[in-house]
């Protein structure tokens, strides 16, 4: 502590019993730390759950070759350690020349749903939750104000009077979600793709307020999947199981699309309405769709450009 | 914070005393006087560290277990720390409206005790930072927002643009009151070269923190409720009611509990301000209404849930309308000239406090949450904040008005006893 | 005056040689173009002779339909028989258009496809084959090349992906990729796509569970239509 007295300066209060109101006093702080340091102490869980390596992790761009491998050789060990599964976490570029753009035909899809399931399962989402990348909307005939529509529908389907909106990420080319990241966790890669790098999200869902298409999602708490129903067939910048506390996305499967497959939604949906491929390939069913069919985008007014058509036959 | 504040270049002569041993005395010395006081004292402090106890204790839990205690969802991802968050970065913009009357005007009363402005500028951006924290999925990764060793999306992010204007109009402000206060430590007249600038860059500041933490929202086309270009004109009148407000409550107290003088004038001058913003701030809200309900059409789903509820959701309606009583209730208050009167005091903190809480509802649960409901897809997810979030939200406030009670128990010889400057 | 005649003319001739120069060279470079492959060079992957093309694979049927035989043999076999074990024998009805009218077989069977007879489709001379609109015989493994004599702008979008499903590949350098049949999906008698139950939900309010809530008005009917 400082000296208190000094003639030259006095319009400062002079006080007394200096000596014993000071010990008084640091009893009362060291108490307070003492409490404070009990109260937080939560956190030391927290502490546990995140490696040094992970905490001091860099971007995914910054990365080099060795510090990729090392870290994806982390991530895999974390899997084994926390799901007890085996799973394999590739680091998928994308193919030069490839520009991924879906497209949905409205007048097939009936709404069954199957889609959202096999999104579920394949982007090893949260079990409780039933958590998935894709939500349809019911929306009666007549109509495309989203206002008159519904997300929880059940039962048979088509109703007669209704027609269903797959909504899922739009891979905008003017991403809202992209532009508000305080950190650049999230970008979009030369195929199209929005991706997010997991690990260096921060958790502001700043992004999810910016997304008119309700594309992102947040782990509100530790993804839960059964270690016999955790899909080993991973990615870094795809499906491989979030953290907790970060903000996830569709990737139009980029673990299967950048090696040539077809995302897990059109392989479940019955009715054939989904179609995906490489715009910039002239002779691609993506192509021909947007040469020959009338479609639309949507909220098209809000200038996000999205690389997701939508067409009825 | 001391590098800051310590002005390294201005050893006048005859001053045997370097900065280097003089200024740690300072901070200490402010410290011991900061913890002196009566048993009221201590036991509003004890209060308030309980409190912040309480909520650091609750945000501990809720980085554990994951934000899943708290009741955001997807659809609401935004709630209550937001909610706060805007509205004290509206409070630290507040106190800017006792700088100008001080600076622009010359006015020598409203002069001497400006420094309650500014540390409550202070006290409120520490708790804007503290609400941001405790919004954050990680917050062990806060390092990934600082410039140079993270990556910083500026100028493309609004966030990153308020996290500079923010931390920016702390260092202002921590700058201007650790001089000033420094200076009458060591008994000397302050330089206007050293603070005045920073003062006038404040008042700028100022303005500028709310119209960014405006932008935040105002940008998102995909969110029609903020898509507004009179938001950060309605932030700044809000903001211009409930700081004012504030202060005029804490001078009320100030001159009750310490007998410091002089304060009379300035609630004078602070509530003629009032009477003015609440009015626009109202104007505003009107003509935003009536915009959103003629138009009508989608664009008005959320002001029609937020005032009169929407396919049977009516969460919001109590909170709104709440907001409107207090508003107006409070704006007539402020219309009434006797209000002004020494026998009225208690009428006049009664206008306050109803001002300031209609404030904090109308940015807060009545700005915030709407602008998510209905969801991007019209889905109607209702949000009312869970106990976790009122644990954590109450334990920042008891921190921030921690903060606000040891800078004005320091500031307190300058309000008694104002110099020359 | 004479001199800037000539200067006048051996301008004009360097003027000449150079845009003669110039157009050479200009197809040259065009020549260079033309001698590359057609197609912009940034896309990856062609279905052209250079890179090396999987298969589109179309599910086709086994065969002609077996009739299961109602009762066992003696011995307690079950079997089937082919469509000419009876109809071999039998005189075709060309105006049939119905099970109901029907007398002994197929009695009980859906038909729901438009107004057409069953020897629209069905061929009267070869009962284990199928008949085009111009008579000619197709093989049930065909089928399709029948369905698209009606409907050949699903034809067409089948043709280009839009229409059917598909597993596989998108990339067909990479990978083969199996399509449905017409009749994978569309039962030929009754085609129109059958009605099916929502199985799956996500759960968007974790923390609760899933109230019986609607989103809106439009969704207050929840029960099957």
């Amino acid at each position: 502590m400082t000296t208190t007295k000094n003639p030259s300066r006095p319009s400062l209060p002079i006080v007394e019993n200096f000596t014993r109101r000071a010990a008084v006093k640091g009893a009362f702080a060291t108490l307070g730390a003492g409490a404070f340091v009990a109260a937080i102490s939560p956190l030391r869980q927290a502490a546990k759950n995140t490696t040094a390596a992970e905490f001091m992790q860099q971007h995914y761009t910054e990365l080099s070759p060795e510090q990729k491998a090392d870290v994806i050789a982390r991530l895999e060990a974390e899997t084994k350690e926390k799901y007890g599964a085996d799973v394999t976490i590739a680091d998928d570029r994308p193919i030069p020349g490839t520009k991924f753009v879906y497209a949905i035909n409205l007048s097939v899809c009936n709404g069954n749903g199957k889609c959202v399931e096999a999104c579920h399962k394949e982007n090893n989402h949260d079990r409780d939750t039933n958590q998935s990348y894709i939500r349809v909307i019911e929306m009666p005939k007549g109509t495309m104000d989203m206002e008159k529509g519904s997300t929880t529908y059940t039962g048979t389907v088509p109703k007669d009077d209704k027609f269903y909106l797959p909504v899922q990420c739009q891979q905008c080319d003017e991403p809202p979600c992209v532009d508000v990241c305080p950190v650049k966790a999230t970008w979009k890669e030369e195929d199209g793709i929005v991706v997010v790098d997991y690990n260096w999200c921060i958790g502001c869902r700043y992004c999810e307020a910016a997304c008119p298409y309700h594309a992102r999602r947040f782990n509100w708490k530790k993804p839960e999947v059964p270690a016999e129903e955790v899909n080993p067939d991973q990615s870094y910048l795809s499906n491989r199981i979030r953290p907790v506390g970060v903000v996830e996305k569709c990737t139009y499967c980029l673990h299967r699309t950048r090696r040539g497959k077809l995302p897990a939604c059109l392989e479940a949906c019955p009715t054939g309405a989904r179609v995906f491929g490489n715009i910039l390939d002239k002779d691609s069913n993506i192509r021909w769709i947007l040469e020959n069919k009338r479609v639309y985008i949507l909220k098209e007014e809000l200038g996000t450009k999205p690389a997701f058509f939508y067409y009825f036959d | 914070m001391s590098s800051i504040t310590a002005p390294p270049d201005i050893t006048e002569p005859g001053d045997n005393e370097s900065h280097i041993t003089s200024y740690p005395k300072f901070i200490g010395r402010s410290l011991w006087l900061a913890t002196e006081g009566s048993l009221a004292f201590y036991a509003w402090m004890t209060m308030l560290t309980a409190l912040f106890l309480v909520g650091a204790n609750a945000w501990a839990n809720q980085v554990a277990g994951g934000m899943v205690g708290t009741n955001m969802t997807d659809q609401v991802s935004w709630g209550l720390y937001i909610a706060n968050f805007t509205f004290m970065v509206g409070l630290a913009a507040g106190g800017v409206m006792m700088v100008i009357p001080a600076y622009l005007y010359h006015d020598r009363k409203m002069h001497d005790v400006v420094i309650i402005g500014e540390l409550l500028a202070i006290a409120a951006i520490v708790m804007c930072l503290m609400f941001v924290v405790a919004d954050l999925g990680r917050p062990d990764r806060f390092w990934h927002m600082m410039p140079v060793i993270g990556k910083f999306n500026w100028p493309i992010s609004m966030l990153t643009w308020d996290v500079i204007v923010l931390n920016g109009y702390l260092v202002l402000n921590l700058h201007i009151c650790g001089y000033l206060l420094y200076m009458r430590f060591l008994g000397r007249k302050p330089n206007p070269t050293w603070y005045i600038p920073f003062v006038m860059l404040s008042i700028v500041w100022a303005i500028s923190i709310h119209t960014v933490t405006a932008f935040l929202y105002c940008g998102l086309g995909g969110r029609p409720f903020w898509n507004t270009a009179l938001l950060a004109p309605r932030f700044l009148a809000s903001a211009f009611v409930s700081g004012p407000a504030f202060i005029i409550v804490s001078m009320v107290l100030i001159k009750r509990l310490t007998g410091v003088g002089g304060l009379d004038h300035p609630i004078a001058t602070l509530t003629k301000i009032i009477r003015v913003t609440i009015l626009i701030n109202l104007l505003m809200v009107a003509s935003e209404l009536f915009t959103e309900f003629y138009t009508g059409g989608s664009h008005v789903s959320a002001a029609k849930y937020l005032f009169f509820g929407l396919h049977g959701k009516t969460a919001l309606v109590p909170w709104t309308w709440t907001a409107i009583a207090l508003n107006i209730s409070a704006a007539l208050l402020f219309l009434w000239p006797g209000l002004l009167g020494f026998r009225w005091r208690p009428l006049l903190v009664t206008a306050c406090v109803m001002a300031f809480v209609g404030a904090w509802i109308e940015k807060g649960m009545g700005l915030i949450v709407p602008g998510f409901i209905p969801s991007t897809l019209h889905e109607i997810v209702e949000y009312v904040p869970s106990q976790l979030e009122w644990k954590v939200t109450v334990g920042i406030w008891a921190f921030g008005l921690m903060v606000f009670t040891i800078a004005i128990k320091t500031a307190l010889p300058t309000l008694k006893h104002p110099a020359e400057h | 005056m004479p001199r800037i005649a000539n200067l006048i003319f051996a301008g004009v001739v360097c003027l000449i040689a150079s845009m003669l120069l110039v157009a050479v060279w200009q197809s040259g470079t065009r020549a260079n173009t033309h001698a590359a492959p057609e197609e912009t060079p940034q896309v990856a992957q062609l279905p052209s002779e250079a890179t090396t093309t999987h298969p589109v694979i179309i599910r086709k049927p086994s065969g002609p339909p077996r009739i299961e035989l109602a009762g066992m043999d003696p011995q307690g076999r079950t079997g089937s028989v082919a469509c000419s074990t009876c109809h071999a024998v039998r005189k075709p009805n060309l105006e049939n258009v119905s099970a109901a009218t029907l007398d002994e077989f197929h009695q009980g069977m859906t038909f729901n496809h438009g107004k057409i007879a069953c020897y629209a489709c069905h061929n009267p001379d070869d009962s284990d084959a199928l008949r085009l609109a111009d008579g000619k015989s197709v093989a049930y493994e065909n089928v399709m090349t029948l369905c698209s004599q009606c409907h050949s702008k699903q034809a067409e979008s089948f043709a280009h992906g839009a229409h059917g499903g598909m597993n596989g590949h998108w990339d067909l350098s990479r990978g083969p990729q199996m399509k449905n049949n017409c009749i994978d999906c569309h039962d030929p008698h009754a085609p129109s796509y059958p009605k099916m139950v929502v199985g799956f939900k996500p759960k968007d309010r974790f923390n609760a569970p899933l109230d019986d809530h609607q989103d809106h008005e439009g969704a207050e009917s929840h029960d099957d239509h």
